[in-house]
């Protein structure tokens, strides 16, 4: 298992679980990559009718039995989700999403301003329409990838951080193993879960993954327990997720968090790795926030930080086999669902490991999808 | 607690938690609650413990209390000003 | 574009002056109410007649009036720097001043932006009435109240002896001072004891002063518990015979409504960081600003002065500040000279600070006081067990995960009080010796983009 993010640890949780022996390898720390910058969204509620949203049902509760087997300590919780709009067209465009998406199982209900109220006492009264959806929940991803790989070593696997994966070897197809700066291990069955890297590294057995780096902020403010209950967003922030475009889209998106912080996002950028922190778009992110909860006014902003989510151009993540290379598997590119998606990602890739039938056709997710495709140079999109 | 005796004639007055406080101008309102023998300014918002001032400038944000409804205001810092409403932070921003 | 200081302190001032001076126009941004930081923390203006309480208060003043009354150096007070950023040669800086948002674009910039206690963790230090030397000094100096009546003074450095002597002279029972390592480690440092003989002056006057008051000073010990009342507030504290490694031999209990302990002084490297100046590790495992003899930092255009290119008391802020603002004169185009003899003193001054640093160790026995319930992080209340837990069960090998995993630097003061400790913590925890711990490890606790809370609704209207 290279890479020990949410997607790796989950993946290697469900690889123990089935009676596998899993070595995990990262560059660095537990979460170090994209799982260390997100809010921990488990969401249901952005998702429209699609493979993904299939996945994210799945996901939704299995995450809730990964909190029971490994006997939680990641701060999950089922606290719902309400989707806002105040636009006309924005208005019809959630009730029409909302509708698709009750029609696939996702318990979505709209909510007046009076009832919007009752759920967020702090919302702008200038809000008169949103969704509820009681199946969104949160955690904290770090302490989630670090649980799992717990559990992991407490079930006989093994976690090394701090070397480089440098080659995968393979003979006559198959996978043999991975070198990396300090070693070589050899394995029938590699997994690369390296998020935002993972394209890199599939071009280390000379495949192609065009998984590419968009660039999001987040807003951390003072501790302010007991201000929002639920995930609040703008429904606007669905079509940032889809669109394609490489300059900024942002909405806004607010919740509180177990410590009593809230994380306002959310912003996308194509920027390849750009790392410095750009004001403007923190100013934007809290014009947003203070839009929808004008009491945010009155709080402190305590710290921000970016990150950088995995996306493949069709906006599907990748998971399965590679093209190229038998035993050779890749879990990666989940854009900004990879925390929700990582317990159905590890189902999927269990199940097609140990030949037994996946709960889902996973197909559409397949990484062979993007074989005949140009490599252009780097495994990344130019941005 | 004794006090310097150089000092200017205590003419304003603020509450802390309701009682009536009389201060220095210039002075700050961690200062004229400390000398007041009170030492407990904010409860944490986890443990519900005591705090007070620790390092004194402003660095340490332990000393929080909130003026006039606004939380998270430094003590040690913030200078006092006639008719304040100063009240123990209880928890974080609002905790209830 | 004006040349830039941030800090109003010795060093700041300093700079401010000489740089005015030479012919530029100065714009000195201070987080304060007044000038002076903290070592000339004085009462307020409507206050009539100073504290006699301290030694180089004159000297102070009358610098602070010099830049006050210069026509060419602006003051802002109350001021604070959220943001910082340099390109392309110019720094911005964002600052936040009396409820509004001000950006300041500048080619020439003098950090002088001090210190302030280093704090060790231990059982019950989160008591009201456990404070740091600096606190209680404060109060006194810039407040005139003293926090409390039974005070006990404990710790390592040469800024315990002012501090117990202040509080002493106002009129407070004193009844410990604590040096936790030996008055012999002076020897190892002779010749630097001899070549700054205004120092042992300087000793004398405190060692009087203890005298008149009763103050008895004793060495290799220290407070290593506090303890607290009903409501919640310091009634007590535990000393400690300590080893020269500050491992405990011998505990007491004594009573008291004051502790003010401290381990000497943390540099403040926040903006430094957010400028992504070089940085250094120093010999105290403190973090410190890397510059040339100049006072240049790596950044050119960006000079640096006082505490935080390596904390070494005031002489040497000023002496650095003086080659700062004269420096920084030069570089924004104006003729000035930085004399061999301005030279000559900052590098006598800063030999001697550094045989304070060999003399005042702070060993990593305190670790050994810890229980499991201590807390380490005060802003999230976490405790030494948690931070543990991060370490040896989620897998943390470096103090940023471990801080991430545990919430320790998450809170109000980003890791200002804690972080020092917890990397040397996880350092422990981990096995590694204090001496590998790597610069970058030590270095990383400083950085914070944000460098202080500013309010959303200021973030949200500004450009």
């Amino acid at each position: 298992m290279i890479g020990a993010g949410v997607v790796g640890a989950s993946c290697a949780l469900a690889l123990t679980n089935a009676g596998l022996r899993v070595l995990i390898i990262d560059r660095g720390p537990v979460a170090s990559g994209t799982s260390g910058a997100g809010e921990g969204n488990i969401l249901v509620s952005d998702k429209e009718p699609s493979p993904e949203l299939t996945l994210a049902l799945r996901s939704r509760n299995a995450w809730f039995e990964v909190n029971d087997d490994i006997g939680g300590g990641f701060e999950l919780d089922g606290k719902g989700g309400v989707v806002i709009s105040r636009s006309e067209s924005g208005i019809a465009n959630l009730r029409k999403l909302s509708k698709a998406q009750r029609e696939n199982g996702i318990d979505a209900q709209e909510v007046n301003a009076a009832e919007l109220k009752k759920l967020e006492p702090h919302i702008s009264p200038t809000i008169e329409y949103g969704v509820y959806y009681p199946q969104d929940a949160q955690c904290q991803p770090m302490l989630a990838a670090a649980q799992m790989i717990r559990a992991v070593k407490k079930r006989g696997g093994k976690f090394i951080q701090g070397e480089n994966v440098i080659a995968i070897n393979s003979n006559n197809g198959e996978v043999t193993g991975i070198t990396t700066n300090k070693n070589s291990y050899s394995s029938p069955i590699v997994l690369n879960a390296t998020g935002t890297w993972a394209g890199d590294i599939a071009k280390l057995a000379g495949s192609y993954l065009p998984i590419a780096p968009r660039r999001g902020f987040i807003l951390v403010t003072v501790p302010a327990p007991e201000l929002i209950f639920h995930k609040v967003y703008d429904a606007d922030y669905v079509a940032n997720i889809a669109s394609g475009a490489a300059e900024l889209q942002s909405s806004a998106v607010v919740e509180g968090t177990a410590s009593g912080t809230i994380l306002i996002g959310a912003s996308r950028e194509r920027v390849g790795f750009k790392s410095e922190f750009e004001i403007p778009i923190l100013r934007q992110l809290a014009r947003q926030a203070i839009s929808v909860f004008p009491i945010l006014k009155e709080l402190q902003l305590l710290r921000a930080y970016r990150g950088f989510r995995p996306y493949a151009p069709d906006h599907l993540p990748v998971i399965g086999e590679d093209g190229n290379i038998a035993g050779l598997w890749h879990a990666a590119g989940h854009e900004g669902a990879g925390i929700v998606l990582a317990p159905a990602t590890a189902e999927l890739i269990t199940a097609q490991i140990t030949g037994k039938n996946p709960f889902m056709d996973p197909t559409p997710f397949s990484p062979k999808r993007f074989m005949n495709q140009d490599p252009i140079a780097g495994g990344h999109i130019a941005s | 607690m004794a006090t310097l005796l150089a000092k200017p004639s205590a003419s304003i007055t603020f509450t802390f938690n309701g009682e009536l406080i009389s201060a220095v101008p210039g002075q700050s309102v961690g200062a004229a609650i400390l000398e007041t023998g009170a030492r407990t300014l904010r409860v944490t918002r986890f443990e519900n413990k005591p705090r007070g001032m620790f390092c004194g400038i402003g660095v340490c944000f332990d000393c929080l209390v909130v003026i006039d409804g606004v939380p998270n205001q430094r003590a040690c810092l913030i200078e006092v000003r006639d008719g304040m409403k100063v009240n123990t932070q209880v928890g974080g921003a609002w905790s209830k | 574009m004006k040349i830039v200081v941030v800090g109003g302190g010795p060093a700041g001032l300093s700079a401010a002056l000489n740089a005015a001076l030479s012919g530029a126009s100065v714009l000195i941004i201070d987080s304060n109410a007044n000038l002076g930081g903290q070592y000339w923390r004085h009462l307020p203006a409507s206050w009539s007649g100073q504290s006699e309480l301290h030694l180089d208060l004159d000297s102070g003043l009358l610098l602070i009036s010099s830049v006050i009354s210069h026509p060419k150096i602006e003051i802002w007070n109350d001021a604070q720097i959220w943001n910082a950023t340099h390109e392309n040669g110019v720094t911005t800086l964002r600052v936040i001043t009396s409820g509004v948002e001000k950006t300041v674009l500048s080619k020439t910039l003098i950090l002088a932006t001090g210190a302030y206690d280093r704090s060790l963790p231990f059982p019950g230090w989160d008591i009201p009435g456990v404070m740091t030397p600096g606190g209680a000094q404060s109060l006194l100096k810039g407040q005139g109240i003293a926090a409390g009546k039974k005070v006990v003074v404990a710790g390592t450095g040469p800024f315990l002896l002012p501090v117990a002597a202040g509080l002493a002279q106002f009129g407070c029972d004193v009844i410990e001072l604590l040096e936790a390592n030996s008055p012999l480690r002076w020897f190892k440092s002779l010749p630097t004891l001899i070549s700054n003989l205004s120092k042992i002056g300087e000793a004398s006057h405190y060692l009087s002063k203890f005298k008149k008051f009763g103050v008895k000073p004793k060495f290799k010990q220290t407070v290593v518990a506090a303890h607290a009342d009903t409501n919640g507030v310091l009634v007590a504290v535990s000393i400690a015979n300590i080893d020269s490694n500050f491992n405990i031999k011998k505990i007491r209990k004594v009573n008291c409504d004051l502790a003010a302990i401290g381990w000497g002084f943390t540099a403040d490297t926040s903006l430094a960081g957010a400028l992504s100046l070089k940085q250094i590790v120093t010999k105290d495992e403190g973090v410190a600003v890397w510059v040339d003899e100049n006072q240049q930092s790596s950044i050119k255009g960006i000079f640096a002065a006082g505490e935080i290119t390596g904390i070494g008391g005031s002489e040497l802020s000023i002496a650095e500040g003086v080659i700062a603002g004269l420096a920084a004169a030069e570089f924004a185009g104006f003729k000035t000279k930085i004399s061999n003899d301005h030279k000559k003193v900052r590098n006598r001054k800063r030999k001697f600070a550094s045989a304070l640093i060999n003399s005042y160790p702070v060993k990593s026995g305190w670790q050994n006081w810890l229980s499991e319930e201590t807390i380490i992080c005060r802003c999230e209340e976490v405790k030494y067990s948690k931070l543990k837990f991060a370490v040896t069960e989620l897998g943390a090998t470096d103090s940023r995960t471990a801080k991430l995993l545990s919430r320790c630097g998450m809170g109000m003061c980003q890791g200002r009080i804690c972080g020092r400790s917890v990397v040397d913590l996880v350092a422990n925890e981990i096995g590694i010796s204090p001496s590998d711990i790597s610069d970058k490890e030590r270095i990383s606790v400083g950085n914070r983009p944000i460098i202080t809370p500013i309010s959303i609704e200021l973030l949200a209207n500004g450009e």
